[in-house]
């Protein structure tokens, strides 16, 4: 993934998102508010499968989980019409860690349950909403569907997961495109505010090799998170 | 909020630059190709043993058991690593090699903290792909055999695999070329002392007390080492060759002259090859050397990622018939004593000659490696240039010393002796030299493969007029003394030849295969070499705590 991917890419979401709104906004009505600033707690729940690892000189069994993360949620939403909505939602990329699974040790040094390795996700995920009943209900349910793109960076082989990888190692995690979808509520606090929960899930696929001295060692992970997502929104 | 918004701001920098960015530390790939240059610093550590996690591991295994009751139970752990360096091969081209640094760790004293080198050199290898670093490989048994010896009794082990194997892109093995060999050695020794502070074993450093040893192959690249190091002034603080072809001239002839060794078939093809890298003359077809059987593709055979047995079975490699089972008849023009005399000289042996005969015998057949030619011609150039076991001079010099058959004049028939001249070269007699380090010899009277008499005997009767203990011979498979300096190593040679002896009663038990006393014999003998290893292991540890 270069820099330019990354910077390029919320700005095709806002793109996307504007020409939509901007389409939408002729039809719109002036009294309603056609943008939604949210801001919440994003709570990541990992549903991650992966490979055992494998390459040179690995024993058999190595495995690994994620834990969970709890994040700042940020979330832009556009009205594009009384029903449907888009919402690029963010996440201020949460420092996520993962943990040995398999055999207690691999050789002399300690594997499960150790810190192995970290790394910050930035995960936008663009939807596009419906959203039932009137736009002045009290409460509104919604459904949509989307796409996520994870960029994951600043990912760090810690102490312990460079003593099992057998020194300094870095870690490659390609950035993953999959589809995401979304239920949620919104209940109108009053005039311009509106809080909001949602649940959601997308698919994140990624390839995560482990550079340690020229070998490599690779798992196919598929992290698919879930999250949840409480709000306050405020519409202008 | 003007300070909290630029604080973000920074924040947000960062977090691009750290998406942009190099994400994490790993090695670095080294930019020069010179001699003795770490390739990837840090190494890879393959493995980390605990002493209990080692221990346990090799009494997992009945040979692993029998390994750690003569080494003795793991006072340290060891971590493994994977050195890869730069070196040049027989014809001082550059390439990269591999090999391993084990390093002793853990609480006990003598397992952190400056520890001394032991240099290691191991046996020669079909396989292409052998890493002896790769102690997670169950088929290293070298690897662990020198773990267990030296680096869990807290030295530090450094080991080539040697150019031409593993990721060396060399096309073929510098075999028995003592100039590379030595320089291999010495580069493996220079990336691994690169290597040993920036590793995640960096409590244990190196305490300048440099050990140098090897097995067969690899006790011939220990000499080869310790002479370049000591000529070099460089620190030997002692060295221990163990069961190596060093006298190489006149363990040639005496296979030419019929004293064929176990492995000959595989060892030739590694020898032709690399002289030919080296020095271009040893033939212009490999089929002045090798019969039309075997000539095609031979010079690229070994080593191989195929297994030996499977070369054999292909038809690749006769397993031991080296020579031609018709015996000769040699025609020097106008000189038919001589010719007689060499002839006679180059009869095949026949049964029960010597104790070794059996396995002369076997290196003699129909479907034959080298051809008769080849033969006379060697051994014309052997009976002009005598060795004689002595001090080597060059070839065209007179005859040192009378040996079989005695000297004849000038041979007029095509002389293809460059593999000869190559041996000469070769021999760790030439040029004459002597150690300045303690040495410990060791080996055993009854090895089919690395014959001990013209090997370890010729450098011991070399070397026979230095200083009392300077150089010390074990014969493993010899007497026990009872005092002196070998007297130390009697539980050893007690303990190697009890082993045998169980050998021998072994094969004739059912479980053994219930083989006759002779056949017993022939299969004890026939593993000898390979017995002898970790007993002269063990001498060599013990020889190296003395200092």
């Amino acid at each position: 993934m270069t820099l330019s991917n990354i910077r390029t890419l919320p700005a095709t979401l806002a793109l996307i998102v504007a020409s939509l709104g901007g389409a939408a906004s002729a039809r719109a009505d002036d009294a309603v508010p056609a943008n939604d600033f949210r801001l919440g707690s994003y709570s990541v729940f990992y549903h991650a499968s992966a490979d055992d690892l494998s390459g040179p000189y690995v024993p058999a069994g190595l495995n690994f989980h994620t834990d969970n993360v709890e994040t700042l949620y940020v979330g832009y939403v556009r009205r594009l019409s009384t029903h449907f909505s888009a919402e690029l939602a963010l996440g201020y990329p949460p420092l996520t860690k993962t943990y040995g699974v398999g055999p207690a040790t691999v050789g002399s040094q300690p594997y499960s349950g150790q810190e192995i390795s970290t790394a910050r996700w930035l995960a936008p995920t663009a939807f596009v909403e419906y959203n039932f009943f009137a736009e002045d209900a009290v409460l509104r349910p919604f459904i949509g569907v989307g796409v996520n793109y994870t960029n994951f960076y600043d990912r760090r082989s810690t102490a312990a997961g460079d003593e099992a990888s057998g020194g300094p190692t870095k870690i490659e995690l390609p950035p993953s495109f999959g589809p995401a979808a979304t239920v949620g509520l919104a209940y109108r606090l009053a005039e311009h505010w509106h809080a909001y929960a949602s649940y959601s899930a997308s698919k994140v696929n990624t390839r995560l090799t482990l550079i340690t001295a020229g070998v490599d060692r690779t798992s196919h992970v598929e992290f698919n998170p879930q999250a949840l997502v409480v709000s306050i929104g405020y519409a202008f | 909020m003007f300070n909290l918004s630029k604080q973000f701001a920074a924040a947000a920098a960062v977090t691009l630059l750290a998406a942009c960015g190099s994400s994490s530390n790993t090695s670095s790939m080294a930019n020069s190709t010179a001699r003795g240059t770490l390739a990837l610093d840090p190494p890879l550590r393959i493995a980390s043993l605990d002493a209990a996690t080692f221990a346990a591991e090799l009494n997992a295994t009945a040979t692993g058991a029998e390994l750690l009751a003569l080494t003795s139970t793991p006072v340290c752990g060891v971590d493994f690593y994977y050195v890869k360096f730069w070196t040049v091969g027989g014809a001082n081209e550059t390439t990269e090699s591999s090999g391993a640094l084990m390093v002793p760790t853990g609480a006990a004293p003598a397992c952190s903290g400056p520890r001394p080198i032991v240099l290691y050199a191991h046996g020669t290898d079909t396989d292409k792909a052998t890493n002896i670093a790769d102690i997670t490989n169950p088929s290293n048994t070298e690897g662990a055999l020198i773990a267990a010896a030296f680096a869990a009794q807290g030295y530090i082990v450094v080991a080539p695999n040697y150019a031409g194997y593993d990721i060396s892109t060399l096309g073929y093995h510098p075999y028995l070329n003592a100039v590379q060999n030595a320089d291999e050695m010495t580069d493996i020794l220079t990336a691994a002392r690169t290597a040993l502070p920036n590793t995640l074993s960096a409590a244990t450093s190196d305490n300048g007390k440099l050990f140098i040893t090897g097995y067969s192959e690899g006790g011939y690249v220990a000499m080869a080492t310790q002479r370049a190091l000591e000529a070099a002034g460089k620190t030997v603080t002692a060295a221990a060759p163990m069961s190596g072809p060093y006298a190489l001239e006149a363990f040639g002839d005496t296979i030419f002259f019929g004293g064929v060794d176990l492995g000959s078939t595989v060892f030739s093809p590694l020898l032709t090859t690399s002289y030919q890298k080296a020095y271009g003359d040893i033939y212009t077809a490999t089929t002045d050397v090798f019969s039309s059987q075997y000539a095609n593709g031979i010079d690229t055979l070994l080593p191989s990622l195929t297994p030996i047995d499977t070369i054999f079975a292909q038809g690749l490699l006769p397993e031991t018939a080296l020579f031609d089972s018709t015996t000769p008849t040699v025609t020097i023009p106008d000189n038919p004593t001589e010719s007689a005399e060499l002839t006679a000289a180059l009869t095949v042996p026949t049964l029960a000659t010597t104790p070794l005969a059996p396995l002369f015998d076997l290196g003699f057949g129909t479907s034959y490696l080298i051809t008769n030619d080849y033969r006379v011609s060697y051994a014309i150039n052997a009976a002009t240039f005598v060795d004689g076991a002595g001090p080597l001079a060059p070839h065209g010099s007179p005859p040192t010393l009378a040996a079989i058959p005695s000297a004849i004049p000038s041979p007029t028939l095509a002389p293809a002796f460059y593999l000869r001249q190559a041996f000469n070269t070769n021999d760790l007699r030439n040029p004459s030299w002597a150690p300045s380090a303690p040495t410990l010899l060791c080996g055993g009277d009854a090895d089919p493969t690395v014959f001990y008499a013209v090997n370890t005997g010729t450098m011991e009767a070399f070397w026979s007029d230095l200083p009392a203990g300077l150089v010390n011979v074990l014969d493993i498979n010899g007497t026990p003394a009872t005092s002196g300096p070998l007297a130390p190593f009697a539980p050893l040679q007690l303990a190697f030849q009890a082993s045998q002896a169980a050998l021998l009663v072994y094969y004739q038990s059912a479980a053994g295969g219930g083989l006759s006393a002779a056949a017993a014999a022939a299969a004890v003998t026939q593993g000898t070499h390979t017995a002898e290893a970790p007993f002269c292991t063990v001498a060599a540890r013990s020889f190296f705590s003395l200092f």
